[in-house]
């Protein structure tokens, strides 16, 4: 086995058991810690695959900007581990067999993925220079729509956060 | 292929790394007797003097003290996260030196060794990722401390630095445009036939500067630790050497925001008339990180110099001043780049 | 596209506007001419593409005629709206031109939503129909039940989204591309990957226009949100939704090998839709929350439209969109005015205001499908497309028989408004001259399409 190949697997091992961790753990912040966890393997997969500048603006954005947001209002709400309602146990039942189901679904789905579309090695696309060119030209358009979905979303910040 | 490592660059990186690691930490801690110094000077008083001439042991009677004090952890605290949090934020702290080219490279043992420990093409993207990273630090330990002091302390700082890296990545922006590189050594490089980049930027440099007064919360910035407010800010129930690491990581903190500074916006480890010297590359090259440890340490006086001068800044005063003010003539400051370097190119 | 370039220009002008202009009235009158601007440049834009597409901006748009006509009928509802009810969505709260700059970023949304070739662009254009509805659900902020609606509308809303995403990157899986012409899925054995990945699309499809057994948050919302806005995101946004469906599934996987895969769930959607939309709106007691189920029963027979593709269809969505959203409008405008949102409330109207019930009338009639008004052409088209498809007759007859229930709950507010004694509450001051004189020709244009189909229909 190829370093490569080591890093990815234990990655894939931390990623997966802190997404699980997110799901399991009992207080809220520990969930948000677990998740910036997960954060941090994603970026790994990214450096794996050459994509330096995704893998930064990965950390940048989601672990630096947006988790720290997420604690921030978990932390202002001071919310504990017994402030979470218990659901009766039909809706726990049904909510197991149609997530199951979903696992069955997605599982059949991925297991005859043909992966001979997959580009083997490492690539330059994730490089900055690259993903410049692309996002400016094939991709410009849905570059620069992009904007104005987020201002409408910063437009509902201050409508609705805003007081009266 | 990505990620064929030699043994000899491991180890010729290892070294690198705990060289740069030493000096930073043997930097910050004489940046804290600087600070008394140089305060005790501007209050008219003589500062610390008693251990060694001019009291130049005092960092490490400090040090010693930190750590043989006794350590106290909260009962209601969160044991994990609350040793957790300085740990956060002196790593994160360290790690930022890993992309500053501090010097040229050295020829010895018949091989080329950088002073750079990694030069990554988006090394700046790496600092502000690693930065921001360091917000955790703050955030998980303020918060395990169970004290409402440390939780407001904690919100300051986080809503600060989240607020000051967006004017600071946009004062980021204009210089990269010129650069057309986001490595460091690219950029040092660049500079080192050219101008200084404050030359063009100076703008940009000024912004740059404020925003990195407030990612490291010192003064005229520092309403997380707000002393008068909040006792201690996020570090109240810290004792020890977990106190020792926060207030540490911050002179550290200190130290690579006046190295990343210098290193885009005055050459780095160029100085003027490099290139009349008729010397050899090597001793050249330390010349060159005389130069730029020189240019830091004017940076660490400035530090230094502000904390005692400036009053702070009032809660909303701040924020009025990064979203307002300083995002604002960012963007503008990013607009006349463009548009002068549009017009220039035709 | 002038279209997507002036929604997107008015609307980022009206939310600056708002800074500098206090008078809501100004805003208002800005608001109407930056829609009559997106419709006259829409024409201009309209001579120069064919019913082929035309791609644009690297294959991210795919523009058709029938894209660009389906964009000059929204245009068109949007102007009535804003011309019904202006002034009630400028008097939500403090931020009038902030209420306008969101309405013009959904249109940009339905542009999109009409002209994407990408699936990276559905995404966007549904999430640009999706965001500003979540704010404008919860802008009435002194009433509770607007905040419920808004984060009831967000959290479901934020988890179909992630259904769509989640189909999209299976699509990508097995298709390596997220164009929608160049997907061709036909082309090969279809593998579970795919399958997969259109199912999940079709759930999130469902949920954004409220088909049933997704539609659980659409009382809740369309009966939170301030009447004005309601008014809205059941009408345009689900019309702009239905476009992105239709396009999708006829465009990437419209073909025969393909559809065979999804038709049955598609056909089980709309019987379900049909029958829980129109059974729950017969219990109603509130003509809001009456006519929040209706929008559910008028989703399932637009959703024929999806099953069935085929000409008929692309025609029946441009006359449902047109008639559905027209009558819709008209109705909520007159609700608006009515102090009782109860069917009590309505009591004694063709007493007091003959006109407006008289328009309230045609209006209902159009949403029952009653010759003579455009809601029975569309109705028709819709219903024959299917018909003509074959193997869908068991819902069309199941769609009849719905339509006849819902003529039951359509019927009683005209019963209550013409044969009930009571003393209805109206708001007088707000019934202007202008505003009858809008709903006339409103209820004009609803009966001319009736009879006139070609009035839209001799464009594609």
């Amino acid at each position: 086995m190829s370093l490569p190949t080591i890093l990815f697997w234990i990655l894939a091992v931390i990623s997966i058991l802190s997404a699980i961790g997110v799901v399991v753990a009992k207080n809220p912040v520990h969930s948000v810690l677990l998740l910036i966890v997960t954060f941090f393997t994603i970026t790994g997969f990214y450096i794996l695959l050459n994509a330096q500048f995704l893998a930064v603006v990965h950390i940048i954005v989601y672990a630096g900007a947006i988790m720290v947001l997420f604690l921030f209002v978990i932390m202002l709400m001071n919310l504990n581990a017994s402030g979470e309602p218990q659901k009766n146990n039909l809706v726990k039942f049904a909510g197991v067999v149609a997530g199951g189901l979903l696992l069955i679904v997605l599982v059949a789905a991925l297991k005859k993925a043909d992966t001979g579309m997959l580009i083997q090695g490492s690539t330059n696309i994730g490089l900055i220079q690259n993903l410049g060119k692309v996002l400016f030209k094939d991709f410009v358009l849905p570059f620069e729509v992009s904007s104005i979905l987020f201002l409408s979303a910063m437009i509902g910040a201050i409508v609705i956060g805003k007081k009266d | 292929m990505l990620l064929e490592i030699s043994a000899f660059l491991v180890l010729e990186k290892l070294i690198l790394v705990a060289i740069i690691l030493g000096i930073s930490l043997f930097i910050a801690m004489y940046s804290t007797y600087a600070e008394r110094k140089l305060a005790a000077f501007i209050q008219d008083r003589r500062g610390p003097n008693r251990a060694g001439i001019f009291g130049i042991l005092q960092p490490l009677a400090d040090g010693g003290k930190l750590f043989f004090k006794e350590e106290i952890i909260p009962e209601y605290a969160n044991k994990f996260l609350f040793i957790l949090g300085p740990a956060i934020f002196m790593i994160t702290a360290c790690m930022t030196s890993a992309v500053i080219p501090w010097g040229s490279t050295l020829h010895i043992f018949g091989k080329d060794i950088s002073l750079q420990v990694a030069d990554v093409n988006i090394g700046i993207l790496y600092i502000f990722g690693v930065v921001s990273l360091g917000v955790y630090g703050i955030m998980v330990g303020g918060w395990a401390s169970n004290n409402k002091y440390s939780l407001l302390g904690t919100i300051r700082a986080a809503s600060q630095i989240i607020s000051y890296e967006l004017a600071m990545g946009l004062s980021l922006i204009a210089l990269l445009m010129i650069t057309g590189s986001l490595s460091l050594k690219d950029i040092v490089e660049q500079q080192s036939h050219g101008v200084w980049y404050i030359v063009y930027q100076p703008i940009g440099f000024l912004i740059f500067l404020v925003c990195a007064f407030a990612e490291c919360n010192r003064t005229p910035f520092d309403l997380a630790e707000c002393d008068s407010e909040l006792v201690m800010g996020f570090h109240t129930e810290y004792s020890s050497m977990k106190l020792g690491f926060y207030l540490f990581a911050e002179y550290i903190n200190m130290f690579i925001s006046s190295a990343v500074m210098v290193t885009l916006y005055f050459g780095g480890y160029n100085f003027p008339g490099m290139h009349s010297l008729h010397v050899s590359p090597n001793t050249l090259t330390i010349l060159g990180v005389i130069a730029f440890f020189v240019k830091i340490f004017i940076f660490l006086f400035f530090f230094i110099w502000v904390r005692w001068t400036v009053p702070r800044f009032r809660y909303d005063q701040l924020m009025k001043l990064g979203w307002k003010m300083l995002i604002p003539l960012a963007i503008l400051n990013l607009l006349i780049t463009g548009a002068l370097m549009l017009y220039l190119h035709h | 596209m002038n279209a997507l370039i002036s929604t997107a220009v008015f609307g980022i002008f009206l939310m600056i506007s708002g800074l500098f202009i206090k008078s809501k009235q100004a805003i208002r009158i800005l608001a109407i001419s930056g829609v009559v601007a997106a419709f006259v440049l829409n024409i201009i834009d309209f001579r120069q593409y064919g019913a082929s597409a035309t791609e644009l901006f690297h294959g991210m748009l795919s523009v058709t005629n029938f894209g660009l006509l389906f964009i000059e009928i929204i245009l068109g509802c949007v102007l009535v709206y804003f011309l019904l009810s202006g002034k009630d969505l400028a008097n939500i709260g403090h931020y009038t031109g902030e209420y306008f700059a969101l309405i013009f970023f959904i249109l940009c949304g339905v542009v999109l939503a009409a002209t994407y070739g990408n699936m990276l662009m559905l995404f966007l254009s549904i999430e640009i129909m999706s965001i500003p509805q979540y704010i404008l659900a919860g802008s009435d902020k002194h009433n509770l039940k607007s905040h419920e609606a808004s984060l009831k509308y967000f959290l479901m809303g934020a988890f179909s989204t992630g259904f769509l995403l989640m189909g999209i990157a299976l699509l990508y899986g097995a298709t390596g591309s997220f164009d929608i012409t160049t997907m061709n899925l036909a082309g090969r054995p279809i593998d579970a990957m795919a399958l997969a990945g259109i199912i999940l699309i079709a759930f999130a499809l469902a949920f954004k226009v409220s088909a049933a057994p997704f539609h659980f948050w659409t009382p809740d919302v369309y009966d939170g949100a301030p009447t004005v806005v309601t008014s809205f995101i059941s009408t345009i946004v689900k019309v702009g939704g239905f476009v992105a469906f239709i396009r999708l599934f006829h465009i990437a996987f419209g073909s025969p090998d393909v559809d065979k895969h999804w038709l049955l769930v598609l056909s089980i959607i709309t019987a379900a839709t049909l029958i829980i939309g129109n059974v729950t709106a017969v219990f109603q007691q509130s003509v809001k929350r009456m006519l929040a189920y209706s929008s559910i029963s008028q989703a399932g027979f637009m959703l024929f439209a999806v099953i069935a593709m085929n000409v008929l269809s692309w025609q029946g969505i441009l006359l449902y969109a047109a008639a559905y959203s027209l009558a819709t409008i008209g109705c909520f405008a007159i609700l608006m005015k009515m102090k009782d949102y109860t069917y009590d409330g309505y009591n004694g109207l063709a007493q007091k205001q003959p006109l407006l019930a008289l328009m309230n009338t045609i209006f209902l009639f159009s949403l029952v499908g009653i010759p003579a008004t455009a809601g029975f052409l569309a109705k028709y088209f819709v219903l024959s497309a299917a018909v003509e498809k074959g193997g869908l007759l068991w819902l069309v007859i199941l769609a009849v028989c719905c339509a006849a229930i819902s003529a039951f709950y359509y019927f009683r507010l005209i019963w209550a408004m013409y044969f009930k004694a009571g003393d209805c509450q109206v708001e007088e001051h707000a019934i202007t001259p202008a505003f009858k004189s809008v709903l006339a020709l409103t209820a004009l244009l609803v009966i001319i399409l009736g009879v006139w189909p070609g009035l839209i229909l001799a464009w594609i």
